[in-house]
């Protein structure tokens, strides 16, 4: 079930009066909130539920045992037992056809030819971040950051349905002390979470399928049928798109979560401005980024052990950072791009002794985002190539047009703006009387149908990760 | 001042309300949606698949399409929002429903007189009719023909071929109410003018169609088939501009469930009565045996001598390597029917 869909606009008003009727019930609002959540995952297929309460309970069973244990090693063991349970499960889902086929293709290059069998696997929606939350959840108990919670409240953590899908990846130490006590009903961010719902309507359906259709999926289909303008216009296009269908869908969840009582942590922050990688990482998915640092790159050693060891573990970090969005080289080539980005970038902080200009930085390292973006985006390598190489074949443009070059601008514009108007424009809204927040949500609910084609909105990028 | 703790989340800064507040609002949106989008949720409910998905939207849709047909203001909404649709104007002609309306039936005693058009010459022994240049190609249909159409653009672009991709996805020829395949296809013709069109097209069909005299014919018996047939056929005639473009009509592969499988065989068998009018320029393209051979539904299948997934998870679409071996067949069909190509 996404977002925006006639679907979603039935479920979401019915749990929303439901759950505020019970809030102070909680014996009874827990489960109906699970039964809700759950009947908002089985939308895309009934039996990823299994797969959901299958991974809840693992992880619940070894906090358990964690907790109670105060023997080192057992705590260790069913810790790495755990957390090799649920990367397990993501590899099978996630990544089993990928290496099946690139090992049986090795297998077959070095005459030995034992063919793994192949199979076809549905990916479970949003099975990334179901994941790393249950790795979040036993790690934590097991650094003793946090006690293990009740079964349900663990269950509500993982499949709470605003965050369930594409996140943003909630810490269980954010989430599961909030279910501890009922919302307050009398002090509820009606106003913010509206005005992040329109924005997330805006950002996704008028915007990134916008420029999906009219320019970013045809060339990256085929790149040899455009000149250089174009495959320009569609690389800055795919970095504008991306980046309105994922924080347009944060922005929606975050909304929802905040109408429900509960508050999600920030996933962007206008990541296009960034004058460095370690700024765009701060200010991307940051919530992933939290905890690649938290669960990967601290880990394995962080910062400490000296400049090479330092420069190993971002590339890990990142590479893998990549990988974890799908089984595919342009994944990691994504990753590995960023990773020597960040380790360039550490050199020649310490290095360089000028500082170059801040309009330099900014075209620099917005620059090769937009180019990292390029294999990210292509179905596979040959392709991006394709692509690349398309830049240096110049033609007449037959993609550009003011509307698809304004929004391009304005989104990357607005990024770079100060944000006290912003702001302003934002507080202004969230003060409108709730009749008007709702007919103003109605009236871009209306506008941005008006944009979708006879075909509904196509699902969020995110969703396939 | 000590660090505060970044796990612990505080509310955004600003106004806050009641809950009750939030659920007026949302309830007030909800009021107008259903005022000005009641209709578009009783169509959305009509078009979805069996479930209990459309059994829940139709539930909210119909009273919401009736509370709309009191109020009256949709259509001006629509009028007012008409220039933001990306989705553009059929026209009328071709219509479906206007065959429906005329009847479609040959009148009793009557015989339609078999034209040259009916006899592909290759099958005759004849010398086949090439056409110099392929320049524009029409790739279209539903999520079938997605990720075929960018193969084949990627395999044809050093041939100079212009190729447009048309998807029309969660369409079908028997769900006429999302969009009129009759229509669509006379103003893509009218459009793009192309010389060759892949068609691929069957994830979305088994919806009953209207008869004339204002019954229905249910999925899957002769009665859906020759309604289908009906229509592949005149878009069959469209599509191939009276001989001067060449059409390549893709079977479907059987799907996994058995449920889908029973309106595969329709909709396969149906194409194959459609044809024989027009096979001097519509060429069936087998898919059905290639991917399901003996009617077995297989997700992988040997190619160039490794064994290689070719089925999405769902059971029904080709993925990128599937794709990409029937982009391979089209194309190896079409170099019979283009000097160009060969």
């Amino acid at each position: 079930m996404v977002f925006p869909s006639i679907q979603f606009a039935i479920f979401f008003p019915i749990v929303l009066a439901l759950s505020w009727a019970l809030m102070k019930r909680q014996w009874a609002w827990k489960p109906f909130i699970l039964a809700a959540s759950y009947v908002f995952y089985s939308a895309a297929n009934p039996l990823f539920c299994v797969l959901l309460a299958a991974v809840t309970l693992a992880n619940q069973g070894a906090a358990k045992i964690i907790h109670r244990s105060s023997d080192e090693r057992v705590r260790r063991g069913v810790a790495t037992l755990a957390v090799a349970l649920d990367l397990g499960t993501l590899g099978v889902f996630k990544y089993y056809g990928f290496f099946a086929q690139e090992i049986n293709a090795l297998l077959d290059d070095v005459g030995l030819g034992l063919p793994l069998p192949l199979a076809a696997i549905a990916l479970p929606v949003g099975i990334s971040f179901i994941v790393f939350q249950a790795i979040s959840y036993t790690v934590d108990v097991y650094r003793r950051l946090i006690e293990p919670a009740s079964t349900i409240d663990v269950a509500l953590y993982l499949s709470f349905f605003p965050h369930l899908v594409a996140g943003p990846i909630v810490r269980a130490r954010e989430f599961i002390p909030q279910l501890a006590t009922p919302r307050d009903p009398s002090n509820v961010a009606v106003g913010a979470g509206i005005s992040l719902i329109v924005i997330g309507l805006v950002k996704k359906v008028a915007i990134a399928d916008y420029l999906a259709r009219s320019v970013v999926d045809p060339v990256f289909g085929v790149p040899q049928q455009f000149h250089a303008p174009d495959v320009l216009l569609a690389a800055y296009g795919y970095a504008v798109q991306i980046f309105c269908d994922f924080s347009g869908y944060t922005d929606i969840a975050i909304g929802l979560a905040l109408l429900m009582g509960f508050v999600f942590p920030q996933n962007f922050d206008r990541p296009y401005r960034s004058l460095s990688f370690r700024e765009f990482w701060r200010r991307w998915h940051m919530t992933l980024s939290r905890f690649l640092r938290d669960f990967l790159y601290i880990p394995l050693g962080g910062n400490r052990g000296g400049k090479l060891k330092t420069a190993r573990n971002l590339m890990i970090t990142m590479v893998l950072g990549g990988l974890w969005h799908g089984a595919a080289w342009g994944f990691v080539l994504w990753g590995t791009i960023h990773g020597g980005a960040l380790v360039i970038e550490n050199v020649f902080r310490e290095r360089l002794k000028w500082s170059p200009p801040a309009w330099l930085k900014w075209v620099l390292v917005f620059h090769i985002v937009v180019l990292a973006w390029i294999p990210f985006r292509a179905p596979d390598l040959s392709l991006a190539w394709a692509f690349v190489s398309r830049l240096g074949d110049w033609g007449p443009p037959t993609l550009w047009n003011f509307s698809v070059v304004g929004v391009i601008v304005l989104v990357i514009g607005l990024q770079l703006l100060p944000t006290k108007p912003m702001d302003a424009l934002r507080v202004a809204f969230e003060g409108l009387h709730p009749l008007l927040l709702g007919a103003s949500l109605a009236a871009v609910i209306v506008l941005t149908t008006a944009t979708v084609s006879s075909e509904g909105v196509p699902p969020f990028i995110y969703f396939q990760f | 001042m000590p660090k505060k703790d970044q796990y612990i989340l505080d509310r955004p800064t600003g106004r806050t309300l009641r809950a009750r507040d939030g659920i007026s609002a949302i309830a007030i949106a909800i009021v107008v949606l259903l005022i000005v989008e009641g209709h578009s949720i009783r169509n959305s409910g009509e078009q979805m698949g069996d479930g209990v998905q459309r059994t829940v939207v139709l539930a909210v849709g119909r009273p919401a399409g009736w509370i709309a047909d009191r109020f009256g203001v949709d259509d001006d909404v629509h009028r007012l929002t008409a220039s933001l649709s990306p989705d553009a104007s059929l026209g009328t002609a071709g219509s479906f429903n206007a065959s429906v309306a005329a009847g479609g039936a040959q009148a009793a005693g009557a015989v339609a007189p078999v034209t040259p058009d009916a006899f592909d010459p290759a099958s005759l022994g004849a010398k086949p009719v090439v056409i110099p240049k392929l320049s524009t190609l029409l790739v279209t249909g539903d999520s079938l023909s997605q990720p075929m159409d960018v193969e084949l653009a990627r395999r044809l672009a050093s041939k100079g071929v212009n190729t447009i991709r048309d998807p029309h996805l969660g369409t079908g020829i028997s769900k006429s109410a999302l969009v009129d395949w009759g229509r669509l296809s006379t103003q893509q013709v009218h459009k793009d003018k192309p010389n060759a069109i892949v068609f691929f097209l069957g994830a979305n069909e088994g919806f009953p169609f209207k008869v004339a005299g204002g019954g229905s014919a249910a999925c899957c018996g002769p009665a859906w088939a020759a309604q289908y047939a009906t229509r592949a056929r005149a878009m069959m005639n469209t599509y191939r501009q009276t001989g001067a473009a060449r059409v390549y009509w893709l079977t479907l592969p059987f799907a996994r469930d058995p449920a889908r499988q029973k309106i595969d065989r329709a909709v396969n068998a149906a194409i194959y009565a459609a044809v024989a009018p027009y096979r001097a320029q519509v060429r069936i393209v087998d898919m059905t045996s290639v991917f399901t051979p003996g009617g077995r539904y297989r997700a992988a299948m040997p190619i160039g001598g490794r064994n290689t997934i070719v089925r999405m998870p769902d059971g029904i679409h080709l993925n990128e390597a599937g794709s990409a071996l029937a982009a391979q067949i089209v194309i190896a069909r079409m170099k019979a029917d283009f000097a160009s190509l060969q």
